[in-house]
């Protein structure tokens, strides 16, 4: 976080993050009973990946067997028997699904984003009627819509590429992410169009440069939202995609597991806590733009 | 407008650096079949052995495998055809093939005898997939279901295994009581489920009863169902079996199986399994009959498969996907390369001659079936339209009387009224 | 504006409009905001088609194998008379009642108490995120056998309180609450989106209640409620809709068997089954308009209450 190009007033803003608001009553007593209370809850939330990590790095026999997060022994070559124990190594399935999350969270964020400042802060015949339908489209069950869409997909040749998974992201077709742009948008200050107007800034002006800067927050969360549950997606890579050698992560993961007969766990959960990773790390870093809304970048 | 020419303007951009943006469509001049089914890698791969000997053989006919765990297979499976874009060959359960073939969805392959010759099989085995005059699929594979015994739980606690070809239910229950007693609760004599369709069938048919009749209505009484229950219940009042609650229906497979972790001394498992599971228990299985066989009214166990083979009646190359089913089915060189992945050959002979190939464990599974394929058993009807809907009716009344929120006659009563009406809707 | 009254009902206070247009300007405003809309316009396509499918499908007998067949409303009328179906919308409304304040009120706790400028926020934030992360993978769920076995560690955590071991998944009087917990603990993320909102607003605010030297809850009332009011509408709708179409952690408790004895068969987990397992794509569609109602219906009130909660002008 460079701080050197930015004005006074940004810079308290950015103090946000460590002291300004700390200063506001809170004794350095009620800061530790803080931290005592939030990594008490840290703990219990990060369990389940200790214990991923920890099966992962047990011999098969052991996995079941040995409940204790410390393996009794460790078998670290289900990294290296995981990778290559399907047809394709583990490399290609993690660059599809690259492919796939890179792709889907640009065309959410642009198309999004348009819609959503559309329905914020324009005013046009059927605009309610429009907000209404993108909310139903969220409430009806997925499950009744597959067999349609499959058809629909079909005809338009695009079984087995990634098309039926990638084109609809840019159509603005996920209305949970338009509907939480729409909430950011709406809670900005009407006089910032206003002004715009009398600057003479178009719609697209006032979009580009006023509003898209400052829903930075709104942003952010879209990208990581749409890489999480991109990235996890089971059921449309399995419908749509047939040529392994276009399978993604969890559609890989599902190969290790064959319910009648004996499947390489060690190796199945070794791949898994290597796919987490990704998500983890792309959480990380874009967490910090999660708190570069309004109150970062000094707006009056 | 920028949105679209955005989301034109980058696929074909990023088609140069990946895959899976069409454009190679390597659809040749010959016939390529398309054929689906439920595994894991390693199936995959032995699968693959055979196909591949299949396509050397019959130059111009390529077959593209797509495969999948079973849950989502099922789903997609139903998708393409309802969107008319059904594999050619594919792997079809026992309890949806009436689902499927009774609406029209399943070549009749008993209009391809010459092509394919099913005598091989035994008549249980090649009855399986018959509705009528008609035949819709080949078993992929035998198995039947088996009673597993860790031996050396049953030493350790002093419990005599008894003769596994003449026991009965009542030798069960004393044999799972000396081993709960002796471990003091820490294993459990035996546990089995009471709702899966696969164990209650055989034990009324031991009753006189099918489960399933030829005409695909509901064979089995009340008062049969009721006995089931109460069989299951006595053990569990007397600490045989598990206490209520104890068996969780999360992930499956033989390494987390409750024989393996040696908390259960002995289980019901499907025979084809039997290497997983005698692997995961340290090789320390016996593999006996279910109880009661030549004790009840007439025998229960019957040859079952994992599933069979069927052909889609909207199957653009019938006569290639019959001959590779033909290939499957009837080739010793296809059995060495899948082995028993999809239990014991339907035919006997290849069965016979891929034998001394398998592993010790399989080869103890093989024999169990063969022997079981020569005598005389009742037959078993396929599943009529609905059964999966008895299939979950089951399992909410077996759970609750397992709690205990309602009597085995209840439960039973209960289960006969819901079924007949699952089956009639 | 040309609003129908139903409309208005669905949507009163969230969208409000700038003040009314005439003519000439009124086209070109029209024009601006057709543009914005133009790929959701052209992405409606894919999603119109097949949502009135399922709707013509709904008055349909429909096996997934033959063409449909139109029985008016035949789905409609079984649906009443299905235990099923009743355990069903007991069991999502059970859950949905239960699990969206409760997951909610955490995640505000806990974005609050980050919120608050906090060393080493970042590593709590991603902490507290890890468990939305991890999806629905067949590593997941093996871990959920391991954490609420009968010798899973919440057992063991329990029973050193002398608490006796309880079958959370297995025993019909527990499962759901175990998926409540479940949901209860992947509040991460309600709470990022909390805390994006959170940095919205301006900390001059507080800055001058400072100085006016008002206490922490009058802060918290004053300040932050009201300006966050849009986004805790947003997070209260979504989980609402999300929960009432809960599946996965149906589907993955059980086996997708929504056991023990249906009292974890969510209202989509049936209508799943349904339309896969028994091939009654025409009931599964009933089903599916049905929920929509009673989605919509639920949205419709918290969007009329919204009139007097929240607020989109500081």
């Amino acid at each position: 976080m460079s701080t050197t190009m930015q004005s006074p007033r940004q810079q308290a803003g950015r103090e946000d993050d460590d002291a300004l608001v700390e200063r506001f009553g809170s004794s350095r007593r009620s800061r530790f009973s803080r931290h005592v209370i939030l990594c008490a809850i840290g703990l219990f939330m990060m369990y389940p990946l200790m214990w991923l990590v920890s099966s992962s790095l047990k011999p098969n026999g052991l996995i079941f067997s040995d409940l204790s997060l410390w393996p009794a022994a460790w078998h670290p070559a289900n990294y290296t028997e995981g990778w290559t124990a399907l047809e394709y190594d583990f490399g290609v399935y993690f660059s599809n699904s690259l492919v796939i999350v890179v792709l889907s969270i640009i065309g959410n964020l642009f198309s999004c984003s348009l819609a959503a400042y559309g329905f914020a802060r324009l005013d046009f015949t059927g605009r309610k009627l429009f907000f209404a339908l993108m909310l139903g489209t969220m409430m009806l069950p997925g499950h009744v819509l597959l067999i349609p869409q499959y058809i629909l997909f079909a005809k338009l040749g695009w079984l087995n590429t990634y098309y039926p998974l990638l084109v609809p992201n840019f159509l603005a077709t996920n209305a949970f992410y338009i509907f939480l742009m729409v909430q950011f948008m709406r809670s900005l200050p009407t006089e910032l169009d206003d002004a715009a107007r009398i600057d003479g800034c178009g719609p697209f002006r006032t979009f580009w440069s006023i509003i898209l800067p400052l829903c930075r927050p709104a942003f952010a969360t879209t990208a990581i939202f749409t890489f999480i549950s991109v990235w996890n997606e089971f059921f449309g890579p399995l419908l749509y995609l047939t040529d392994p050698e276009l399978y993604t992560v969890p559609l890989a993961l599902r190969q290790f597991v064959d319910s009648e007969g004996q499947s390489a766990w060690g190796p199945m959960f070794a791949m898994s806590v290597l796919s987490l990773a990704p998500i983890i790390g792309f959480f990380i870093a874009g967490q910090k733009y999660l708190v570069k809304g309004i109150a970062t970048t000094g707006l009056k | 407008m920028k949105a679209a020419g955005l989301g034109l303007a980058a696929a074909p951009a990023l088609a140069a650096c990946g895959r899976g943006f069409g454009g190679d469509d390597d659809s040749g001049d010959g016939v390529t079949l398309n054929m689906v089914w439920w595994g894991d890698a390693a199936r995959a791969e032995k699968t693959q052995a055979a196909l591949d000997l299949f396509m050397e053989r019959n130059e111009g006919v390529a077959i593209e495998v797509e495969y999948q765990d079973s849950g989502p297979y099922q789903d997609k499976l139903a998708t393409r055809f309802a969107a008319g874009d059904a594999p050619d060959l594919m792997a079809m359960r026992m309890d949806s093939l009436r689902e499927y073939a009774d609406r029209g969805a399943l070549l009749d392959l008993g209009e391809y005898e010459g092509d394919l010759d099913l005598s091989g099989l035994s008549d249980s085995a090649a009855t399986l997939a018959a509705v009528g005059d008609s035949v819709f699929g080949v078993p992929a594979g035998l198995n039947t279901i088996g009673f597993v015994v860790r031996k050396d739980l049953a030493e350790q606690y002093g419990a005599d295994i008894p003769d596994g070809d003449t026991w009965g239910w009542d030798d069960l229950a004393a044999f799972a009581q000396t081993v709960s007693d002796a471990s003091g609760g820490e294993v459990y004599g035996t546990g089995f489920d009471a709702q899966t369709l696969a164990n209650i069938v055989v034990y009324c048919r031991q009753q006189g009863e099918d489960f399933f009749t030829e005409a695909g209505e509901l064979g089995i009484s009340a008062a049969t169902v009721q006995s089931w229950f109460e069989l299951i219940d006595g053990m569990r009042r007397s600490g045989a079996y598990p206490p209520a609650g104890f068996f969780e229906e999360i992930g499956g497979g033989p390494d987390q199986s409750y024989i393996a972790q040696g908390k259960l001394a002995s289980q019901i498992i499907p025979t084809n399994n039997f290497l997983g599971y005698n692997a995961a228990c340290g090789g320390s299985l016996a593999l006996l009959r279910i109880p009661g066989e030549t004790r009840s009214v007439r025998r229960g166990q019957s040859v079952d498969c994992p599933h069979l083979w069927s052909v889609a009646s909207a199957s653009k190359h019938p006569e290639e996907a019959v001959k590779l089913l033909e290939f499957l089915t009837n080739d010793p060189e296809a059995s060495l390369a899948t082995g028993t992945t999809r239990g014991v050959p339907a035919n006997a002979d290849v069965a016979e001659e891929i034998k001394p190939s398998l592993e010790p464990d399989d080869q103890l599974a093989t024999e169990y079936l063969m022997a079981l394929q020569e005598e005389e058993l009742p037959r078993s009807y396929t599943y009529p339209p609905g059964g999966s809907a008895i299939a979950d009716v089951l399992d909410v009344i077996a759970v609750e009387v397992e709690f205990g929120r309602t009597t085995p006659a209840d439960g039973a009563a209960q289960f006969i009224a819901e079924a007949e009406g699952a089956l009639a809707g | 504006m040309t609003a129908s009254a139903a409309e208005a009902a669905v949507m009163p206070e969230a969208v409000r409009p700038p003040a009314p247009l005439r003519g000439r300007r009124r086209a070109r405003r029209d024009r601006a905001g057709y543009l914005f809309l133009l790929p959701w316009f052209i992405g409606m396509l894919f999603t119109i088609v097949p949502f009135f499918a399922s709707l013509y499908l709904a008055f349909t007998d429909y096996d997934l194998l033959t063409p449909p067949e139109w029985i008016g409303l035949e789905n409609f009328t079984a649906m009443f008379s299905d235990p099923a179906l009743l355990q069903s919308l007991k069991v999502t409304f059970v859950y949905t009642f239960v699990s969206v304040p409760l997951s909610l009120a955490a995640a505000l706790g806990v974005a609050m108490m980050l919120n608050r400028g906090i060393r080493g926020l970042p590593w709590y934030r991603a902490v507290f995120y890890l468990p939305s992360l991890l999806g629905a993978s067949v590593a997941v769920v093996l871990l959920w056998r391991y954490v609420f076995g009968l010798d899973g560690i919440v057992n063991a955590f329990l029973g050193r309180f002398g608490v006796e071991a309880i079958a959370w998944t297995s025993d019909p009087d527990y499962a759901l609450t175990t998926l409540i917990i479940l949901h209860i603990w992947t509040f991460g993320s309600p709470m990022v989106i909390f805390l994006a909102g959170l940095r919205q607003i301006p900390v001059m605010y507080y800055e001058a209640a400072a100085v006016d030297g008002a206490s922490r809850w009058r802060r918290f009332r004053s300040i932050t409620l009201p300006l966050l009011s849009p986004i805790i509408f947003f997070n209260l709708i979504q989980s609402l809709i999300a929960s009432f179409q809960t599946f996965t952690q149906g589907f993955v408790m059980n086996n997708g068997g929504g056991g023990p004895a249906n009292s974890t068969l969510f209202y989509n987990l049936y209508l799943y089954q349904q339309g896969f397992n028994q091939f009654n794509m025409g009931y599964a569609s009933a089903m599916a308009w049905t929920l929509l109602v009673i989605i919509a219906a639920f949205t419709a009130l918290t969007f009329i209450s919204a009139k007097y909660w929240v607020n989109y002008d500081n």
